[in-house]
């Protein structure tokens, strides 16, 4: 069949290294040209529309430039000074305490490798330093990294709501009960593991330490507080909220955290800005404050409020953000060109009969969105991949009575566990990179944990309630207007 | 990570692409900031904020591809690229650049065919391969954006390509103008960067993931400690 | 299942992209039906494959690819032509129709024909007008008097004559993409929004505002287009064979569109949803605040539309 070589031909272009937005794209364009009479100006109108024409795409700019502030912030150093502080006295507390900073971090952004490397580059080494084993400490963070697309906002979830026309308030929504799910699964086996193996525990630092790093990190997590409850207030459009999200974490980094922009101290020698773990108490009370008192107020420098919005740090958080947006767009674009192209020769309404005629029920089409999901993700970004293969099944998912919903998260939760499953795996490159660790030796340190994550798809496929719960409480039940 | 600057000039076009790309990012969010503030400090609405704020993401976007390509950020797979031996590794490299310089030599004729009529310019022959410019091509000048207001500094245009007639919004021909700017300046980054790993200066095309520079950094920092 | 049509070799397949469903809404079911019967009467020679829900193209898009010849029909609505022809602000302007058969009879008049023809140079001709029907309005609040409507934010399509006539009513207007608005609304982005009865009806609009009423203050309609250049490709006999189905769909549904718009009226009362009759001296002050959007836009229109609107308004 004719869509056979083109999957063949995407697949092949990937393997021998051409860049997956080219590969899709060209692909599309052969298809293309040689089966239909569609003119090659259409490619570039979907390009351009790609863009221009999804409005709900537009969130993805803003919360990854919300996420770039919040990261150059210096967020996730307070965020973890939080976690220790709430949980760090139990049973193997710090790497708990880690999977409680990456669920916040999650909260804050909406990518699952930018967890892993915001929390991850200080969590690690603080955990080997107080005597857990490297394997141990990537394991847990590679596992817990992945919420970052489960927890909202997530990248993914705008993708997959801009594919399939569901409401992207929806998603986020759903994503917060299987989100918290997880990482209590998590955190519940490994406190069953440091029990058992007795690991470290930390001290319990009172509720001083508590309040005092909760007031330090609330700035930060403030920003859940307008993304969610500015959706569901009905302040603005998810698109919106992202916006002021950035804007939010904008006014945050450059003057009240003050780790970025006009009124950050610079020191003499400026080596690795946020990385600094000299053992756990580093990573835990003091450091924070201290080196926030280094830094001018705005009262010492009042036209910071001016030249902030030309200052160098600001012009390069905005510059890595859009780099990336424009590294993720591109292959989107590209895959929405693949969709146009599958739609114009009716493709989706073909697969979708056959697999209607094959007689599947609603379990085993879901076991095979499953497969599907984690085959394709060997070999594709997250959201490329939802813009290909949602079209395809959705169609087939109303047909038989699942819920928009409900495919969505199963979609998502599969998209985590591609992230940490060989041979290629985008949460154990990053935690190789960030451990120092070859791949192989993450991916067995991240094998325990993935075995939870497995559980947790199980559950999550077969109990829609914990997708469509707080979706219906919130917002009334799902509607499907299309 | 910059692009491989050694002359001034090098320098002040990284600057430039650089400097484009945060401005247009940094533009979109305050205008639906702006938008916000509008509507709940005074009941107003800036009628084309929205259209204005898609246009310049796919600006954004467009524009941003090429500069991506000449630093070597586009996302792709190693996997397999990684076992193979060097040679035919450089094999591989060579023909991947191939391939994407046929995709944005595609992509360019397809962005002039699909902006030309817009611009009152005849767009190419041929299916795939321009066999020169069409004939008689209706031509859609007139064709304006929804709600974009006109600038003056384009009213040019209405003598040189709308026969005179004055345009009420902003016409289509300007946003998507980036189409074939973007498409000619990825085609010129991908003929580069395959000709730079022929002559061994460049490794391949791709990053295996989008966070290879924090991970650089992070790896860095700790390998310090 | 048209959706799904295998044409075979030698036909001439016509591409119908809409934006709609294509079981409940008008325009789908028309596309639909027209597709059968040309599937059907004209089996052999061509085939109508129809891409609903905007899987192909949104309404924006439509009309570029139209014109690249990348599709052969569509039917997008009015407000989308004015880029081509001012003329078609018309039926944006509020209160120019008294109601949908005086639509209906303007758009069959000379005045009609014309206004088919005339984006010609552009190189779009129209075939059919489709209704949807008469807009109404609903908010979050009750509508009784213009002045109620003041200050709220409202959703428009992004049409310059329906802008300026929610700043005649000192209510706010915000574009937003339609898949947007139920969320909007019920979450109080925005306060309210104007329909047809069966739009407020199929995208539930009802359930997430205080009520809605029954203004009949604006037209809903569509405009079936083709490129001029593809119909001139058309051997006069399949041309002729085609245009006359469209023609038969076009009246067969179009007749219906009323009674259309009554069920889904009476649906939204049966659902619990609250329908509101203005007074004619209620009607009369909407009347009056929005009426004055014609002078505005009377050069756009043509003066010589505006009478023969109201001529067939006092006739019928
Ligand atoms: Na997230
Ligand atoms: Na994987």
């Amino acid at each position: 069949m004719d869509v056979v070589l083109l999957f063949a031909m995407v697949i092949g272009l990937l393997l021998i290294g051409v860049p997956i937005a080219v590969s899709l794209g060209l692909s599309s364009i052969i298809f293309l040209l040689v089966f239909s009479d569609t003119s090659l100006a259409s490619i570039a109108q979907s390009f351009y529309q790609g863009m221009a024409g999804h409005y709900t795409l537009l969130a993805i700019p803003f919360f990854i430039l919300a996420s770039s502030f919040m990261s150059t912030g210096g967020v996730a150093r307070r965020i973890i000074r939080f976690s220790i502080a709430l949980v760090g006295h139990l049973p193997g507390g710090l790497a708990i305490a880690g999977v409680v900073a990456c669920m916040m971090f999650a909260a804050l952004s909406g990518s699952s490798p930018a967890t892993v490397v915001a929390i991850g580059s200080i969590v690690i080494a603080g955990m080997r330093q107080v005597g857990y084993s490297r394997d141990f400490a990537a394991g847990v963070i590679c596992n817990a990294g992945t919420l970052g697309i489960l927890i909202p906002p997530s990248i993914v979830m705008v993708v997959y709501a801009s594919a399939t026309d569901v409401s992207v308030g929806r998603m986020f929504l759903a994503g917060v009960i299987p989100g918290l799910l997880a990482g209590l699964m998590l955190m519940s086996a490994i406190y069953i593991i440091a029990v058992k193996r007795d690991l470290p525990r930390g001290e319990w630092l009172g509720w001083g330490e508590v309040w005092a790093s909760a007031r330090d990190a609330g700035w930060g997590l403030f920003l859940v507080i307008i993304i969610l409850g500015g959706i569901y207030g009905g302040i603005f459009t998810p698109t919106e909220a992202a916006a002021v999200a950035a804007v939010y974490a904008f006014v945050i980094a450059c003057f009240v955290y003050r780790d970025m922009g006009p009124l950050k101290h610079e020191p003499e020698s400026v080596a690795a800005p946020y990385v600094q773990p000299s053992g756990e108490r580093s990573i835990g009370a003091a450091e924070a404050p201290s080196q926030l008192g280094n830094n001018y107020t705005l009262m010492q420098k009042p036209w910071a409020l001016v030249t902030a919005f030309v200052h160098r740090d600001v012009r390069d958080t905005l510059f890595e953000a859009a780099k990336l947006t424009v590294t993720l767009m591109f292959i989107i674009a590209n895959a929405l060109i693949l969709k146009h192209v599958l739609t114009d020769e009716q493709i989706p309404q073909e697969i979708a009969g056959a697999m209607l005629n094959a007689g599947f029920g609603a379990v085993m089409f879901l076991v095979m969105v499953n497969v599907i999901l984690l085959i394709g993700g060997q070999f594709m970004e997250p959201s490329g991949l939802i813009v290909i293969v949602a079209p395809l099944v959705f169609p087939i998912a109303i047909e038989l009575g699942v819920d928009p919903i409900h495919l969505g998260i199963i979609m998502v939760v599969n998209m985590e566990i591609g992230m940490i499953t060989p041979p290629v795996g985008l949460n154990l490159f990053v935690t190789s990179g960030v451990a120092g660790m070859p791949m192989m030796k993450v991916v067995r340190a991240a094998l325990p944990f993935l075995c939870v994550l497995l559980v947790f798809l199980v559950l999550v496929t077969y109990v829609p309630w914990l997708s469509t719960f707080l979706p219906t409480l919130f917002m009334g039940p799902e509607l499907i207007t299309n | 990570m910059s692009g491989s600057s050694r002359s001034g000039l090098g320098r002040a076009v990284n600057a430039f692409e650089e400097t484009a790309i945060a401005v247009i990012l940094g533009l979109m969010t305050l205008v639906t900031f702006a938008n916000v503030v509008l509507r709940y400090g005074f009941n107003e609405t800036l009628i084309w904020g929205l259209e204005v704020t898609l246009i310049l993401f796919a600006w954004l976007v467009i524009f941003g591809v090429s500069y991506c390509v000449k630093i070597t950020a586009h996302l792709g797979v190693d996997a397999l690229i990684n076992v193979v031996p060097s040679r035919p590794r450089r094999m591989l490299a060579v023909l991947s650049g191939l391939i994407c310089c046929a995709y944005a030599f595609l992509m360019l004729k397809g962005a002039w065919d699909y902006w030309a009529p817009f611009a009152a310019l005849q767009p190419t022959e041929g299916r795939w391969f321009p066999l020169g410019f069409a004939e008689g091509v209706r031509d859609r000048a007139f064709y304006v954006t929804d709600q974009v207001p006109m600038l003056g500094i384009f009213r040019w245009l209405e003598p040189t390509i709308n026969y005179g007639e004055s345009y009420e919004k902003l016409p289509r021909v300007i946003p998507y103008a980036i189409l074939p700017v973007g498409a000619a300046l990825l085609l010129f980054r991908f003929v580069q960067a395959t000709v730079d790993v022929v002559r061994g200066r460049r490794e391949s095309l791709i990053v295996s993931h989008e966070a290879e520079d924090a991970v650089a950094d992070a790896a860095r920092a700790n390998r310090e400690e | 299942q048209e959706a799904g049509e295998e044409c075979s070799d030698g036909e001439i397949v016509v591409k119908f992209s809409h934006v709609t469903n294509a079981d409940r809404h008008p325009k789908g079911i028309a596309a639909s039906l027209l597709a059968e019967r040309v599937n059907d009467e004209m089996d052999g020679t061509m085939c109508v494959q129809v891409f609903p829900n905007s899987t192909l193209y949104n309404d924006d898009q439509v009309l570029e690819a139209m014109l690249q010849g990348d599709v052969q029909l569509a039917a997008p609505s009015l407000s989308k032509f004015e880029t081509f022809t001012k003329q078609f602000r018309l039926f944006d302007l509020p209160f120019m129709f008294k109601n949908i058969d005086a639509v209906d009879a303007f758009q069959n008049s000379e005045a009609g024909a014309e206004m088919k023809d005339s984006m010609q140079r552009r190189g779009l001709q129209g075939l059919e007008f489709w209704h949807n029907g008469m807009k109404q309005f609903s908010a979050n609040v009750p509508l009784e008097t213009p002045e109620d409507a003041a200050g709220l934010k409202f959703r428009v399509q992004p049409s310059d004559v329906l802008v300026a006539q929610m700043e005649a009513l000192d209510a706010s207007p915000q574009p937003m993409a339609f898949s947007e608005v139920y969320g909007a609304l019920q979450t109080g982005v925005v306060d309210g929004q104007e329909n047809t009865w069966s739009n407020i009806y199929g995208q539930k609009f009802f359930e997430v505002q205080d009520g809605v009423t029954e203004t009949n203050h604006g037209v809903l309609d569509y405009l079936v287009v083709a490129s001029v250049d593809w119909l001139d490709s058309l051997d006069q006999d399949v041309r002729d064979q085609f245009t006359t189905i469209l023609s038969e769909v076009t009246q067969t549904r179009n007749s219906e569109s009323a009674a259309v718009n009554q069920e889904a009226k009476q649906a939204i009362i049966d659902a619990g949803g609250t329908v509101r009759t203005l007074s004619p001296e209620q009607r009369q002050q909407w009347v009056d605040a929005m009426k004055p959007v014609w002078s505005e836009f009377e050069s756009d229109v043509g003066a010589e539309n505006i009478e023969a609107a109201q001529d067939i308004n006092a006739s019928s």
